[in-house]
């Protein structure tokens, strides 16, 4: 546990709270009871872990493979060292840095942290005894249990847990191919090559961050010199992760551009492939009167499909509806579904890429038809082999591709693991939990929390669609250390 | 900690020691190993020294010599061949009426794949 850090977030938090006239104990008050275990300090963080109900360790034993260590594997394989007697768990990572905080990418976006406050090495958050195999698994038989490492190793196993992220997929993007397909985290400079440096960002990348603010300090300057500048932000046709960035880069764009007194000059237009700005109605609601609060513009239905860099246009695909003949059998008026191309000049150009399952898993026999690996959605089993489960991205889970959801899944996912190694029903059960804290400004943050049955669930006594300033805080300087050394060392 | 290191260090000598490359699959963001591609996608039709220009056995199918073409120019073909955005809307190459079948097997192939396999394909004498 690394205290100093701690500490160092905690008294930079304690000085703003104090510039506003608040104590810490004030603040975690404000946030009620649940928000005090996220605003702890290090001392509170051990007292935390004696309150929480000790975890019993099981006797079981079997080979435990989890493929990818990314914050869900790292932290399912914490929790299994903690939970069994004799633990035998290798995972199986071929990037250093698979751990780095990705939330914090949307705060690298708009120039409110660097790219140093999200790099984690993988190395520092492997418990002891767990097994690390640089590699990339790239065969599965599950049928065999066992899988074979792009290195040609063959590596068998009693219990496969697959938490192998997902894939930004640039390269559907006409006029974007050669940037093909990447990670989040990694080796990127072929697709920041083929972005270029003429208003074309995403901050779906950790580099990516870092050119995103220096595009959007570039483009609110031309504002600021009086040319009209159109900012154009992204939503593709795919599930993402964290559905709520391409907004909060909006957000914080805006809070920027009103920063630089550009805000005249500069017109937002937000494109989503989607029907509404949030799936739950509440925060559907709460967004638009945001949106129209900032005097955002936004198209529904319009999917980003080709871009000219040259001439700085963007082509969407706009789908809409019309009425046709009424039909006298159904007694009812045709729908004619209808698209056509449109074309938009851009200045400045968030993308949020289309993101698939990789190749690997999508056509193995782990796979589905659209390449998550399919689970029981409440107990994580894999649907067809029983020995597998599966948590984060690559899940095939109705909802939520956000670390607020693996902070549930990977506990549920561990003690159901340990059942069926005890040959036990599976009790436990992810609830569909996921949140989104979503940046709304510079200081505001909207606390977006939900389940399965898409009504809020907030942590909090406190209305869920304001923006406040204390889930601000909480965003900046609380989840990151509750991730960090919370979640990775298997306990928060 | 140093259990850690010694089971890393471990695991890599065992890497190295059955370090076997018929595990390669394109399309998966590995390093691009152009002559298992090219064996397994292109040199049934086009032959492993690139000069085939038949199928064997049937008269009516035929293609191109392809050794030694220039990289850039096989490159920008599979390209085109090969496409991005996945829409009705835009036109592939479909060339000699190869279109559809060329699309089938560069679809999954990277960028840098494609572009090794264009330098395999110049290098063949």
């Amino acid at each position: 546990m690394d205290n100093k850090y701690i500490d160092k977030m905690l008294s930079q938090m304690d000085t703003e709270l104090s510039s506003k006239g608040m104590s810490r104990r004030d603040a975690m008050k404000l946030a009620g009871i649940s928000g005090a275990s996220l605003l702890v300090g290090s001392t509170q963080i051990h007292a935390m872990e004696k309150d929480q109900a000790p975890i019993e360790k099981s006797g079981v034993t079997g080979k435990i493979v989890i493929v990818g260590g990314g914050l869900a594997g790292m932290s399912t394989a914490a929790r299994l060292t903690l939970s069994l007697e004799n633990p035998d768990i290798t995972v199986i990572e071929p990037n250093d840095l698979s751990v780095s905080y990705q939330p914090g990418q949307t705060l690298i976006g708009a120039g409110i942290w660097g790219e140093d406050d999200i790099a984690y090495n993988r190395d520092d958050f492997v418990p002891d005894g767990v097994k690390i195999i640089k590699d990339r698994a790239i065969a599965f038989e599950p049928t065999q249990n066992k899988l074979t490492t792009a290195q040609g190793q063959e590596v068998s196993y009693d219990y496969l847990i697959v938490a192998c992220g997902l894939q930004l997929d640039f390269e559907r993007i006409k006029g974007l191919e050669e940037a093909g397909r990447c990670y989040s985290t990694g080796d990127n400079s072929q697709l920041h090559k083929t972005l270029g440096e003429d208003g074309i960002c995403s901050i779906y990348t950790a580099e990516g961050a870092t050119k995103t603010w220096e595009q959007m300090q570039k483009f609110i300057a031309q504002a600021a010199s009086g040319k009209k500048t159109n900012f154009v932000f992204t939503h593709p046709s795919t599930p993402i992760k964290c559905g709520g960035a391409p907004k909060k880069i909006m957000y914080l764009a805006n809070s920027r551009i009103k920063e630089a007194g550009a805000r005249e000059n500069s017109e937002l237009t937000f494109y989503t492939n989607g029907g509404s700005m949030f799936g739950i109605p509440e925060y559907h609601d709460a967004v638009l009167a945001q949106f129209k609060r900032e005097k955002f513009k936004w198209n529904y239905r319009h999917n980003l499909i080709e871009v000219d860099k040259k001439n700085k246009i963007a082509v969407f695909d706009a789908k809409w509806q019309e009425k046709g003949p009424w039909d006298p059998i159904m007694k009812e008026f045709e729908v004619i579904s209808k698209h056509e191309k449109k074309k938009v000049s851009y200045d400045f150009l968030h993308i949020a890429p289309a993101q698939i399952a990789p190749r690997e898993i999508a056509e193995s026999d782990l796979g589905s038809a659209g390449g998550w690996v399919p689970v029981n959605k409440e107990t994580l089993q894999h649907i067809k082999f029983d020995n597998v489960f599966s948590l984060g991205d690559i899940a095939q889970v109705p909802m939520g591709k956000t670390g607020g959801s693996v902070r549930k899944q990977y506990k549920v996912l561990v003690n159901n693991l340990i059942s069926k190694m005890k040959g036990e029903p599976l009790v436990a059960k992810y609830e569909g939990y996921t949140v989104c804290p979503l940046i709304t400004g510079i200081g505001t943050v909207m606390m977006a929390e939900f389940n399965w049955e898409v009504k809020p669930t907030p942590s909090f006594p406190l209305d869920p669609t304001v923006e406040r300033w204390i889930f601000w805080l909480m965003k900046i300087y609380a989840l990151k250390p509750m991730t960090m050394y919370g979640m990775l060392a298997g306990k928060a | 900690m140093k259990k850690v290191m010694l089971s890393i260090s471990l695991i890599s000598t065992v890497l190295f020691a059955s370090n076997n490359t018929s595990t390669y699959k394109s399309g998966l963001l590995l390093p691009p190993q152009a002559d298992i591609i090219y064996k397994r996608q292109c040199s049934k039709c086009h032959g492993d020294d690139g000069k085939q220009i038949s199928f064997k056995g049937s008269a009516r199918v035929t293609y191109g010599v392809i050794a030694g073409l220039n990289t850039e120019d096989v490159a920008k073909t599979l390209k085109e061949y090969r496409g991005g955005v996945k829409s009705k809307d835009y036109q592939l190459l479909n060339k000699y009426g190869y279109g559809a079948l060329m699309r089938s097997i560069t679809k999954d192939l990277s960028w840098a794949e494609i572009d090794a396999v264009a330098k395999y394909v110049n290098g063949l004498k």
